[in-house]
């Protein structure tokens, strides 16, 4: 349903509005102070966005109506069909099509008149260039003056046109005019069409809506239809002919035998046979009306001979019904419908899309596992009982009623005691306290919980009496001892690991040591390892073995006496070592040089030092009385200060 | 008879309800409109109570029960379980149980014989729905979806499941359950069931969008009114194919 509304289409201005809405709005949402002493580039792009604009408010609502109005070759072919009876397809698409065109000229307009600012060179010019762009834009736009109008009678027409859905259940009723279509219409559905006893009462589609077997029926009555070639109908007539012809719907052809309609019933069979055609495939009756009048065994012989006739070449089902007595307009109603569920559902079961479906209608019924009865449990008071009745003045009282006496929702609160099943009714009321003596009440609440724990109890003495508990216990006492004592070292030492985890975690944003730097003495690895439980001694013994007596014939540049600390150290430093400088000292000659090297990095360090907890956002007063602001010529004289 | 009924707007008054053969849990809302469909529908034969579970409205989702018992989450506080002890008949065992999958009304579907379990519930909790409310326990998943009470309602007559399972799954289903089974949607639509309908024995309760194709189905399927299952193949299968395809 959804899918076929045609009442959003927003209304399309006749061409004046138009111009004054785009206009207007270049005039509203664009800048309006220019002055000829702004620099020429200023000025030029000052036009050239009021051109643009203006192209761009055109380009915004002609697009819209261009969207919005439906394309005949993608809607249902109903719809395309009806609005080709309507509004004339060629007109129609022409209308659309000038509209499209009036775009891109416009479009066009702007782009030339944009790239011809470019070069206008002062502002007088530049105006006049955007005024003939505008100017042409509005000329444009004037031409479409018919189209325009057109596309609104048209958008004002889809939106009165009835939301029909071309694919759900339908019931099309079709017939002479005054064969009575819309009071049957009117007896099914709640649609209220005009009925009048005059023909072509009904001028267009009317649809109605009803309730059958649990779904809701789509009901279509159409303008009567004389007995004239195609070309000869018109539009009333036409709009029929469409809906005859496109909705996959059930046919009900309606006959008057009483020709009170003023057409004879030879005229209707023709008719019928005319419009057959339309009806190929569809679930068709022929529907008598006004059987209080006239029934078909009235009729002259040959008149129902041709009626069978034609009932039955066809497969047509002739029913009969009188919308002026009630008599069988609810039979036809059932069997139109279920002849024409039964060809829907014999359609949809060829179809693919039965299979999503299968599971849906499919009753699984149970295979018996045992012989357990599994009966349903109703209680005896259900069978039989009175329905609750709103209007039963006696009624049972519900919260619903108590809540209205009682303020209605949001004052009355309701009373959540009152149905309590308890063994004693007044103790509904009583106050329980959630916690006695620092104890939840409701861990208590068992009633066997005294019984319980005599039981406990009871077992306890008797297994003390029985000595259980004494024999077992020196044993353990020992093993104990060792399992707490191998259990503090365990602690212990897991202490320890997460602190050192912890302190790595620490050195995360810090500057991290090479490995390579960091110093380390045999003594503190020899540590380390024995610790862990490592034998130390083939380390320490390779260095021990690599060290060499040092005979003084050995030493060519001996510095040190050989019992100097000194000397024994620059003999047992590793490798690793060795290559480890001080670069601040580097390249400098004596301790002197050293010194002065440091003053000088400090001094050069003060400042940015002083400044380093200093941002952008503390305060600071660069200039204590800035000059431009204490100096100016006085009426006697000039002050530099004041 | 199927009542069409709302809770505060929400067509989903599972969520908000718990029925069964001898009791009904109703949320309380902030009207008492909800609470009086249930009351003058059910109020002369059962206790209708309003109910809290752990200071939530949404009792059906986080209780299961049946007949004869009531299961409530370990979120539920003193309070509510005393309420509960004290609205309920006796011969209602009320256990408040310790599952990681708090929200039992969504991992459990049961009627008083059988109780269809998510595949991820506890052995022990097994143990207790098995003990508190007398069912068989079976861990099974309806059209893929682990969460069975969500997406099933089953009574003593019968079960309406997602509308996605298959056929076979169907009879699987149905024959674990002793109890006839049908695929359908509730709701205009929805695939939850669980919390479009709670149904007993001998009247079911369902969302106000429903459509009376739905609520048809649902008359047939759990026999209110003296309706049979077989309807739905036999006199209803037309208008059930046309809705659907």
């Amino acid at each position: 349903m959804a899918l076929y509304n045609f009442k959003r289409i927003q209304p399309v201005p006749p061409a004046n509005d138009f111009l004054d809405i785009v206009l207007s709005k270049t005039q509203r949402k664009t800048p309006t102070v220019i002055h000829k002493n702004y620099k020429i580039g200023r000025i030029r792009q000052f036009y050239m966005r009021k051109v643009k604009f203006t192209q761009d408010s055109f380009e915004e609502k002609l697009k819209a109506m261009l969207e919005e109005f439906p394309k005949l070759d993608d809607i249902h072919p109903f719809y395309s069909d009806l609005m080709n009876v309507l509004y004339d397809k060629d007109h129609y698409k022409i209308a659309l099509g000038q509209i499209n065109t009036a775009r891109h000229l416009i479009d066009q307009v702007a782009k030339e008149y944009v790239r011809l600012l470019k070069f206008g060179d002062s502002l007088y010019r530049c105006k006049q260039l955007k005024k003939a762009a505008l100017g042409r834009m509005a000329t444009i736009m004037k031409r479409q003056k018919d189209s325009l109008v057109y596309l609104e009678q048209v958008r004002q027409h889809l939106a009165r046109l009835p939301s029909i859905d071309p694919n759900t259940r339908t019931l099309l009723i079709c017939g002479y005019p005054n064969v009575g279509k819309s009071s049957f219409m009117n007896k099914i559905t709640r649609a209220d069409v005009d009925v009048q006893p005059y023909a072509f009462t009904t001028k267009s589609l009317f649809v109605g809506h009803m309730d059958y077997r649990y779904l809701r029926w789509q009901v279509i009555d159409t303008p009567g239809i004389l007995d004239h070639p195609l070309e000869q109908m018109n539009t009333i007539e036409m709009q029929s002919v469409t809906a005859l012809a496109h909705l996959r719907a059930c046919i009900m052809f309606f006959m008057d035998l009483s020709e009170q309609c003023g057409y004879s019933v030879k005229d209707q069979i023709t008719l019928y046979q005319n419009v057959k055609p339309l009806f190929v495939n569809k679930p068709t009756f022929i529907v008598i009306n006004k059987i209080d009048v006239t029934r078909p065994e009235d009729l002259p012989e040959d008149e129902q001979i041709m009626l069978k006739e034609i009932a039955e070449r066809d497969g047509a089902q002739i029913v009969q019904l009188s919308c002026h007595t009630d008599e069988g307009v609810i039979d036809v109603r059932n069997t139109a419908c279920d002849k024409l569920l039964a060809a829907r559902v014999d359609f949809k079961l060829k179809g693919n899309k039965i299979n999503e479906v299968i599971n849906k209608i499919h009753l699984a019924e149970p295979i018996a596992r045992d012989d357990i009865p599994r009966t349903p449990f109703i209680p005896e008071q259900v069978k039989g009982r009175p329905l609750y009745d709103m209007k039963d003045p006696k009624r049972r009282k519900l919260e619903r009623d108590l809540e209205a006496e009682g303020g209605g929702p949001g004052v009355f609160s309701v009373d959540l005691k009152k149905k309590y099943l308890l063994k004693n009714d007044e103790w509904k009321y009583d106050a329980i306290p959630e916690i006695i003596d620092g104890k939840n009440i409701i861990d208590f609440v068992d009633p066997d919980i005294a019984e319980k724990l005599d039981a406990l109890e009871r077992e306890e003495q008797k297994l003390e009496a029985e000595g259980y508990y004494d024999s077992a216990e020196e044993m353990v006492d020992s093993e104990e001892e060792e399992t707490k004592r191998l259990a503090e070292i365990i602690k212990e030492k897991k202490k320890l690991i997460i602190q050192a985890h912890r302190a790595k975690k620490m050195m995360k944003n810090r500057p991290v040591m090479p490995r390579t730097v960091i110093t380390k003495s045999v003594e503190e690895m020899e540590e380390q390892l024995g610790q862990l439980g490592l034998d130390a001694s083939a380390i320490r013994g390779r260095s021990l073995t690599r060290k060499r007596k040092r005979t003084e014939t050995d030493d060519m540049d001996v510095d040190y006496p050989p019992s100097s600390p000194q000397a024994s150290r620059s003999i047992s430093v590793a490798r690793s070592k060795s290559a480890v400088r001080d670069r601040s000292i580097a390249g400098l000659a004596d301790t002197k040089q050293q010194k002065e090297t440091e003053k000088q990095k400090k001094l050069s360090q003060r400042k940015s030092n002083l400044l380093a907890k200093v941002g952008e956002s503390d305060r600071s007063i660069k200039v204590k009385r800035p000059k431009h602001l204490f100096s100016s010529k006085m009426t006697n004289g000039k002050k530099d200060w004041r | 008879m199927a009542v069409r009924a709302q809770f505060e707007n929400s067509n989903e008054l599972g969520v908000f309800s718990r029925l069964t053969n001898s009791y009904c849990l109703v949320a309380i809302g902030g009207s008492e409109n909800f609470y009086s469909v249930f009351e003058s529908e059910l109020g002369d034969v059962i206790p209708v109570v309003h109910a809290s579970i752990a200071g939530t409205r949404i009792v059906g989702r986080l209780s299961a029960g049946n007949r004869k018992g009531l299961l409530v989450p370990s979120t539920t506080t003193d309070q509510e379980l005393q309420h509960l002890r004290n609205s309920l008949p006796d011969s209602v065992k009320i256990q408040r149980i310790e599952e990681r999958l708090s929200a039992l009304g969504n991992v459990i579907a049961c009627n008083d014989y059988v109780a269809l379990v998510h595949p991820d519930i506890d052995r022990e909790t097994q143990e207790i729905i098995r003990d508190v409310l007398e069912v068989e326990v079976f861990t099974q998943t309806i059209a893929g979806n682990v969460l069975v009470g969500s997406y099933c309602a089953i009574s003593n007559q019968g079960g309406l499941v997602h509308p996605r399972t298959t056929v076979q799954d169907q009879d699987e289903l149905s024959s674990l359950l002793q109890i006839p089974l049908v695929a359908g949607t509730i709701n205009r639509g929805s695939d939850v069931i669980g919390a479009g309908i709670v149904v007993n024995d001998w009247t079911a309760f369902a969302g106000l969008d429903s459509t009376s194709t739905e609520l048809s189905v649902v008359e047939s399927i759990f026999k209110l009114h003296d309706a049979q299952p077989t309807a739905i193949v036999k006199q209803m299968r037309d208008s059930l194919v046309d809705t659907y395809s």
